[in-house]
């Protein structure tokens, strides 16, 4: 009925339409209509409630519309690309103390040179990456570098690299952030491990509301941590030509020299231990398209400056550790190298020294940050590549990828539980999967210049082939100093591999057999139908799946498995007389199972068949009584459900589900009534 | 329209499967997103004396269904709050007033097509007339651009105001919004449909 509106004058009347498609679609083009918020509803109690909360939770649902890409400036995304790469400045001078210690005092004076190897390493991999971001301004992970110019398993193999290397940069930065709060508070050391589940806990939950990088507040973490570095450096370099440093110990009879094979062993793993600076370098390589036109340019350019920052940071911090002959403390309480450098250029427990170090806490939860755009991003890829479950390509309510962030987030987390919420014990970790993908990339790049040549090819080639032996070296280097934990990598890498192999295989045999020509007019179908409908008794909801099966095909049949025979024959007698045009079967089941000798029925059905014609399309109608409740759902359909279970996936069998619910009345109502017999007198 | 005060907290945005649809809808989103005005779009189907008004028109309510429904996806583009309205009249101008009216609207927003045939003209109508002279609010004529005006490229949401707009006078050129089209493209058995 449509309402009648009155306009100002009198024959001014009209009415107004009702539009019923309107609350959940909009029309979108001739056939085509986009579902609206009001389609995607929750249609429960349940539902709403779960949706509710989500959404406190997470924030509301966002269209596909809603998606903002937003470019970066060069400022912007040196910090926001950044925070990965120069927060490892924050533990890489540590993890070199931590080697060269073990050779006495003596040995802490080569922590710079060693400082300085790594810095050139950097150098090296930076130019390295500045080609790969003019190469592949789509964003030139490892990943994509492998799959553009290698079989397929280095590509895996760079994944699994990848994706061990995004899991590595939560735990370590968020383990070290809490290393740098406790050397602020050493009495929440007890808490550590607590600590760092709760901030990945929160940075995951951030993510999963959609947070996004491209804010300012996440480029201030970065420029406050780098100013106030900078500032600490500058004090302490001060304070070091004013007199004020410790001067270097004399070599102490009986300790190793570092030129000794023993002290050759501990430099390598000192190097090993530094070259952790490098991770996050690639950063910039592979968020290429998120940069301001020109993109490679300003990428290149970003990455120089990041790389000069990353150096000077490094060096600058092991400068000043060394000249004050600091070491990392573990007890009674954690007190961090770069703590430490800050206690000594700003002073104890003054409050340049808690705001460096909360600037310091602040950056690594942000390198943490940085691996929830990458990680999930990758499964997307690998999932679209078939080589994930295509679940970590869908996304959530709020546009992020919700399987890779959850995904991450849990190993993150076991592996912060697992390690004791202890920095140094997962770095060994760490640093083997960088290189592998640091190493596959550059090889990749060595492939493509040889194959492409073009202007200076020759001089590119040199570099990224340089960039290969020096990387692929550090990569041995740091898998052999590292054992046995970097063994660890030795085989998860494979073991993601393998596992990626397998989905593929998967996913390619399932579409080989889904696959329809292309070529060909589907004829409709040819082959039988019978359909048979288990029932229990005679009640509403049988009548109703008899009549939806009458209405699938007219070779139906009823099916009672009952281990009761006088009970059967009474419902034989009442349904002969109801429903007397469907055959009913009883099937007596004294060893009283229920879905055995049902099977066993259609077994003897097919059998039966003439072998001459082709096996027809069974249908089983199962009646189903509609749960309103949880309680409900536990005191009704059990039977049912345990016969759709068993029946999935049998030949030639369709399964047909028909709920009743209370007010599907009509389906008996109305019915003519059988006259009843009189008894007779006696 | 003065600067600093909100053009209008809920304007009417009158359609009719035309060529200035889209056109009007860009024009109202535009003003909308300053303010944070809502729309409302309006179709008006013109019912002939030889049905009832309110006889089932099955294929022009289809039709007019999905110019409002298009309507809402330009409005999702801009992120500008509006509903479709679509009503079956003996009159459009009327109709268009007296909803406007009804709803609240502070302005209603018309397109003025340009006609190419005979040497090129705007094509007014009985609406448009009827609405400036009948409407209690501010109306804004939005006009199809000349086949020699300068086009625009407009790009959602980001885009700016590039329609120069008269109230109660038709005014500038507007942009090309390709891939937007409103057109009804089944306009059914004969009914009129004048240029709002």
């Amino acid at each position: 009925m449509k309402p009648w509106l009155h306009g100002r004058r009198p024959g001014d009347r009209r009415v107004r339409v009702e539009r019923p498609h309107a609350q959940f679609f909009r029309y979108a083009g001739p056939g085509t209509l986009v579902a609206r918020e009001a389609a995607s509803a929750p249609r429960t109690r349940t539902g709403r409630f779960l949706r509710d909360f989500r959404h406190v939770l997470l924030g509301r649902a966002l269209s596909i519309h809603e998606e903002i890409e937003e470019r970066l400036t060069k400022k912007k995304a040196l910090a926001i690309f950044s925070s990965d790469a120069i927060s490892s400045s924050a533990y890489a001078t540590e993890e070199i103390l931590r080697v060269l210690v073990l050779g006495g005092t003596a040995a802490l004076f080569l922590s710079l040179p060693v400082a300085i190897a790594i810095a050139i390493l950097l150098a090296v991999v930076s130019t390295s990456y500045r080609q790969i971001g003019y190469v592949y301004p789509n964003g030139g992970g490892a990943y994509a570098v492998a799959r553009a110019n290698f079989p397929t398993i280095f590509a895996l193999i760079a994944a699994g690299s990848l994706l061990v290397d995004y899991i590595m940069t939560v735990a370590v930065s968020t383990t070290s952030a809490v290393e740098q709060v406790i050397s602020a508070v050493p009495t929440w050391n007890d808490w550590r491990v607590e600590i760092g589940v709760v901030a990945v806990l929160l940075i995951m939950v951030g993510n999963l509301r959609g947070l996004r990088e491209s804010g300012n507040i996440f480029a201030l973490p970065t420029y406050l941590f780098v100013g106030s570095a900078l500032l600490m450096i500058g004090i302490g370099l001060m304070k070091v030509l004013g007199g004020e440093g410790v001067p270097p110990p004399n070599p102490v009879p009986g300790q190793p020299d570092p030129l000794e094979p023993l002290g050759i062993l501990l430099l390598l793993r000192a190097f090993a231990g530094g070259s952790v600076a490098l991770t996050g370098v690639e950063a910039i390589a592979n968020g290429v398209p998120a940069f301001k036109p020109p993109e490679p340019r300003n990428a290149a350019t970003t990455l120089t400056a990041m790389a000069i920052l990353l150096a000077v940071l490094f060096i600058g911090i092991t400068f000043v550790a060394d000249s004050f002959g600091i070491v990392p403390i573990d007890f009674p309480a954690t007190r961090t190298v770069i703590s430490q450098v800050a206690a000594v250029s700003f002073g104890e427990n003054t409050v340049a020294f808690y705001l460096f170090q909360a600037f310091t806490a602040l950056i690594l939860f942000l390198a943490a940050n940085t691996s929830y755009a990458a990680f999930p991003r990758l499964g997307a890829i690998l999932a679209h590549d078939g080589y994930m479950p295509r679940v970590f390509s869908f996304r959530g309510d709020r546009l992020a990828f919700t399987s890779g962030i959850i995904v991450l987030s849990a190993v993150a987390i076991t592996l912060i539980v697992l390690f004791q919420g202890d920095t140094h014990a997962l770095i060994p970790l760490y640093s083997v999967g960088v290189f592998i993908s640091f190493t596959i990339s550059q090889a990749g790049m060595v492939k493509h210049w040889i194959r492409e040549q073009g202007s200076k090819w020759r001089l590119k080639l040199g570099i990224n082939g340089l960039g290969m032996i020096l990387t692929g070296t550090v990569a041995i280097v740091v898998f052999l100093a590292k054992a046995p934990t970097s063994l660890l990598v030795a085989v998860i890498i494979p073991l993601l591999v393998l596992m990626m192999l397998f989905i593929h295989r998967q996913y390619e045999a399932s579409a080989r057999s889904l696959k329809v020509r292309d070529d060909i007019v589907i004829p409709p179908p040819r082959r039988e139908e019978r359909v048979i409908v288990p029932v229990p008794g005679i009640t509403r909801a049988v009548v109703q799946a008899v009549n939806v099966g009458r209405s699938i095909a007219p070779d139906i049949r009823a099916v009672l498995i009952s281990d009761e025979p006088e009970a059967a024959a009474k419902i034989r007698d009442r349904w002969e007389k109801q429903i007397p045009d469907v055959p009913l079967v009883i099937v007596e089941s004294p060893y009283r199972a229920l879905v055995g000798p049902l099977l066993a029925y259609l077994d003897v059905l097919t059998q039966q068949w003439p072998d001459d014609r082709e096996e027809p399309i069974t249908f089983v109608v199962i009646p189903e009584y509609v749960a309103r409740s949880w309680w409900e759902r536990i005191l009704y359909n059990q039977s049912a459900n345990r016969l759709r279970a068993a029946l999935i996936g049998r030949p030639h069998t369709v399964v047909v589900n028909v709920p009743y619910r209370p007010e599907d009345v009509h389906d008996v109502d109305g019915a003519e009534v059988i006259p009843q017999t009189q008894p007779r007198p006696s | 329209m003065g600067e600093g005060k909100p053009a209008f907290k809920k304007a009417a945005l009158a359609l009719n499967g035309g060529p200035t649809d889209e056109l009007v809808v860009t024009l109202g989103c535009q003003l909308a997103m300053k303010s944070g005005a809502e729309l409302v779009a309006i179709h008006v189907i013109e019912v002939d004396w030889s049905h009832e008004l309110s006889d089932e028109l099955t294929e022009e309510n289809e039709a007019a269904s999905a110019v409002l429904d298009q309507a809402e996806g330009i409005a999702e583009h801009f992120k500008v709050k509006i509903s479709g309205d679509l009503l079956q009249a003996r009159e459009v101008a009327a109709a268009l007033v007296d909803e406007a009216i009804e709803i609240g609207a502070d302005a209603i927003i018309l397109g003025l097509p340009y006609r190419k045939r005979f040497g090129g003209d705007f094509a007014i109508g009985g609406t448009i007339p009827y609405v400036f002279q009948n409407a209690p609010c501010q109306v804004v004529v939005a006009r199809e651009p000349m086949p020699s005006a300068p086009r625009v490229e407009m790009v959602p949401p980001a885009v700016k105001i590039a329609t120069p707009v008269g109230t109660g006078s038709s005014a500038g050129p507007s942009g090309g919004l390709s891939g937007w089209s409103l057109r009804n493209r089944s306009r059914g058995n004969g009914r009129k449909n004048e240029e709002h």
